[in-house]
């Protein structure tokens, strides 16, 4: 039983990794039907700024939580008003294919100013962990968990009743609508990429510690949100952070009980199970209409 | 175009790559190399155009195909000893067989779930062959021997040139054969406008299918021509990134020509030779490439050479439609009145009792109408009384509850709508629905029907050696845009023209089967006034010359009651009223339903 309870531990540590990943991506989708492909992207991109906070420049490790969403947010609102804007009329073909390589591009640009592989960045707390009949989990399991978690219904609050919030439900739901009651496309969507940014950004201080900062890691948090996004319908908050824990779950469970190499392929075997039985995901927001 | 034209046209991307084989024969081994490996990415990228250009499929698993190709060829050659050639011929089976399954998923979705499933594929394959390394070698790669032909071992660099240029060029041909020919017009159709391509008989599973197949197969053909010049296999070279980077060949290239393909593909494998000094940069300027090729030159390299060679010549706006177009004979016609409904003429199309539910709504209630062979008929009724419901269960796109919809005594409730065409029936679009990308010549060749992938197929093979085939397709497709007055704007793009005369085109579309009915969806909504008539005179003259039977749905009631021998009106589900127009007009319960009029005043 202490076994598969610490495989549980883990499995919910990535999880809730996954959940924020996933729940940046699925904010964007909701308000603006653009799947960011660069998402992983920027998550790296928050590994990073964490790695130059708390290890180059040796500031108190508080501030990477402080100071990244909103670097990251600003980063990506500055590429949705550079990028995504003027291909606001093109169809989802043409953006899915920019954001692919936004993605590459941003990858690569971090690549070439820090030429390693990997950059290692500490944990946040590094005292004793919790001991409970023989079950342990360190203090920055607990605050990976909680923390990311938390602000993750803190993200579905907002949503759900700020005055923002609503403006993106309704832009998603009828753009020509929401514009008639007053909302700005471009507002909106500015800041709904803001938003998935700032989310990324602090999955990615989240995550630093666990993985370093690599390029591989852009393409993991992408797959692991987007899978993640998938299993919750892709247009549901609460979904995606359920996806999210599942999918980090299933993955220790393979990897303790099945071998690593399942480890890999259980997102892809999830993914494909969800997209072809139930396209609408296992926690849809709405009741699909039979028209 | 004139016929040798044509076939040079047809024959000329093939030539380019022999050319450069050619030309690179007498070079250093290093060119020889670097022109072998960019001849490679030549036939990736035109395969490519096929799934990612016309298909318009995004595919994160071109590096996985590649893989499998090169590895089929390189592992039967290692374990069994299998001669290249036969080997080759394996790997285009286990290409195809790819496709296939890619194409499973792949026909069901769309945009971001595509690539993401295409991702799946890709991620899949790397992991097998890493794991299986008894096999494959594993991570660390398997040596791959020369390969040996006809007693001919190929060793040197320009034995490799040669043999890669030669197969390549027979691949390019073949592809180029299919994108200029009908595969790849109804492939665009497809891609462009599932419904209407459904109307006229291509299936679009079927075609997105078989553009997954034929891409698959050129690319794993590159991957196995390729396999033994690379010398060792190894797995993480067919990654994601590779997949990613060989996207990026038709969208940089040009999506719609196979030179987009030649032009992607070769310029973007030559180009990092001459970045050697700045390689590490090269990614980041192939992503921002790409980036700035969607943004600002939607149809790469090759649209902007053409823009630049018409600006050169002088037509710097690129094709724009006549301000006056002819218009032949309309006004001649316009004075045509309907004839008299003709006495005792059989029913063609028989509609009784059909109802359909939308949960609590009753949309269409035990409706029943007739049209009879060569009449015009109307369906008339406020918004929301389920003309558009009824039309649709008769057309195919949607399925009754209840009820018997029958042609000429074959029932019409089981077919899908593309099987519709063959009976005889064809339609237009409220919304229109012509093939923007395609000249109105190849919309009209498309509304013939004969649009399976097997005879699409063939009709391309006939099309570049300007076959009995295309003579005929043509001629029937010239005659059917004349009798709707378009035939001077035949090579113009569909998507240039204006609504009338998109609604012209439409109506040429669904003529040129020689149908003998079809279903008019508001053929004059939004047209201009002074164009209503000319559309009215338009489907008179059609009627009365080829005798073609008419359903249509309109709002504009002038217009129908002008048009048609007999109408039947619609309220809330049923048939309230039918007979000629003046008749229907007059009848109070018509005028209540439109005008509110009470019935005893």
């Amino acid at each position: 039983m202490a076994e598969l309870a610490l495989v549980l531990i883990a499995g919910a540590k990535f999880g809730a990794i996954y959940a924020l990943a996933a729940l940046g991506l699925v904010v964007v989708h909701k308000a603006t039907k653009t799947v960011n492909f660069a998402h992983g992207a920027f998550a790296m991109l928050g590994a990073f700024s964490s790695y130059l906070v708390v290890v180059h420049w040796q500031w108190p490790y508080w501030m990477a939580y402080v100071l990244t969403p909103p670097l990251i947010g600003v980063v990506a609102a500055l590429i949705e008003f550079l990028i995504l804007r003027p291909l606001r009329r093109a169809d989802m073909f043409t953006v899915v294919i920019a954001t692919v390589f936004l993605g590459i591009a941003l990858s690569e640009a971090f690549r070439l100013t820090y030429n390693t592989e990997l950059l290692a960045v500490p944990g946040m707390f590094v005292g004793m962990p919790f001991v409970f009949h023989g079950v342990f989990m360190t203090q920055e399991t607990l605050w990976v968990i909680a923390g990311a978690l938390v602000i993750c219904v803190a993200c579905v609050l907002l949503f759900r009743y700020g005055r923002l919030g609503r403006g993106m439900r309704a832009m998603a739901s009828n753009v020509r609508g929401a514009q008639l009651c007053g909302y700005s496309v471009d507002r909106v969507y500015m800041f709904a990429w803001f938003l998935g940014g700032a989310m990324a950004g602090l999955a990615g201080v989240f995550v630093a510690p666990v993985s370093g900062v690599s390029v591989e890691l852009s393409i993991a948090i992408i797959s692991a949100g987007f899978v993640a996004g998938v299993i919750g319908g892709f247009d549901s908050l609460k979904g995606a952070i359920l996806g999210g824990l599942l999918l980090g779950v299933s993955e220790s469970l393979a990897a303790a009980y099945v071998s690593s190499a399942l480890k890999n392929c259980i997102s892809f075997l999830l993914l494909f199970v969800v997209l072809m039985w139930r396209p609408e995901g296992l926690f849809p927001e709405t009741v699909a209409r039979r028209v | 175009m004139s016929e040798p034209r044509r076939l040079l046209a047809g024959l000329a991307p093939a030539l380019v790559v022999l050319g450069a084989t050619l030309a690179g024969l007498p070079l250093d081994n290093y060119p020889k190399y670097v022109i072998a490996i960019a001849i490679v990415s030549i036939v990736v990228g035109a395969s490519l155009v096929v799934l990612v250009g016309l298909a318009r499929c995004i595919t994160l698993a071109a590096g996985s195909v590649m893989a499998i190709g090169a590895y089929t060829s390189s592992l039967l050659a290692i374990h069994l000893g299998v001669p290249y050639l036969i080997g080759l011929a394996a790997a285009l089976l286990t290409g195809a067989i790819a496709g296939w399954l890619i194409a499973l998923p792949g026909t069901r979705f769309r945009g971001h779930n595509l690539a993401m499933v295409t991702l799946v594929f890709q991620s899949v394959c790397i992991i097998l062959i890493r794991e299986a390394k008894t096999l494959t070698g594993g991570a660390e790669g398997i040596h791959v021997p020369a390969p040996s032909l006809f007693g001919w071992t190929v060793r040197s660099d320009g034995d490799f040139l040669l043999l890669i240029g030669v197969l390549s060029a027979l691949a390019v041909l073949v592809l180029t054969v299919l994108v200029r020919g009908a595969f790849g017009k109804n492939l665009q159709a497809a891609a462009g406008n599932e419904v209407a391509a459904e109307a006229f008989g291509i299936s679009v599973p079927a075609y997105l299918t078989a553009a997954f197949v034929i891409s698959s197969v050129g690319v794993a053909f590159a991957g196995a021509l390729a396999a033994p010049r690379v010398r060792i296999l190894d797995p993480e070279s067919y990654g994601v990134m590779a997949s990613i980077f060989m996207l990026a060949y038709p969208i940089v290239g040009g999506m719609h020509s196979i030179w987009g393909g030649l032009l992607g593909g070769g310029g973007l494998r030559v180009l990092p030779e001459f970045l050697r000094p700045v390689a590490d940069y090269q990614e980041l300027f192939f992503a921002s490439l790409v980036i700035v090729v969607v943004m600002f030159f939607p149809g790469g390299f090759v649209e902007l050479i053409r823009r630049g060679v018409l600006a050169l010549r002088g037509h710097p706006a690129g094709p724009r439609e006549a301000p006056q177009p002819a218009v032949a004979g309309a006004q001649a016609a316009a004075a045509v009145t309907p004839l008299p409904a003709p006495d005792g003429a059989a029913p063609l199309l028989v509609v009784e009792g059909v109802d359909r539910h939308f949960g609590a709504l009753h949309a269409v209630n035990a409706a029943h109408l007739t049209v009879p062979v060569g009449g015009i008929h109307g369906l008339i009724g406020p918004n929301g009384a389920g003309k558009t419901s009824l039309f649709n269960i008769v057309s195919g796109f949607l399925a009754a509850d209840a009820g018997r919809v029958a042609f000429d005594g074959t029932s019409l409730l089981e077919l899908a709508p593309r099987d519709r065409i063959r009976l005889g029936i064809t339609r237009t679009f409220q919304h229109v629905a012509v093939f923007g990308q395609l000249s109105c010549l190849d919309n009209v060749i498309i509304g013939r029907g004969r649009n399976g992938v097997l005879a699409a197929i063939g009709q391309s093979v006939d099309e570049m050696r300007s076959g009995p085939l295309t003579a005929r397709a043509r001629g029937e497709a010239l005659a059917a845009l004349d009798a709707v007055g378009l035939a001077d704007l035949a090579g113009m793009p569909a998507g240039a023209l204006s609504l009338g005369n998109q609604r012209r085109l439409e109506i040429a579309r669904a003529i040129v089967s020689d149908p003998r009915l079809i279903l008019l969806d508001e053929p004059v909504s939004g047209v201009a006034e002074a164009e209503i008539e000319e559309l009215r005179a338009l489907l008179l003259r059609i009627n009365a010359e080829r005798r073609i039977a008419m359903l249509v749905v309109e709002h504009n009631i002038p217009f129908v009651a002008r048009l048609c021998r007999s109408l039947s009106v619609m309220g809330a589900g049923a048939i309230v009223a039918e007979g000629t127009p003046a008749d229907v007009i007059a009848m109070p319960a018509v005028r209540q339903l439109y005008f509110g009029e009470d019935v005893a005043a």
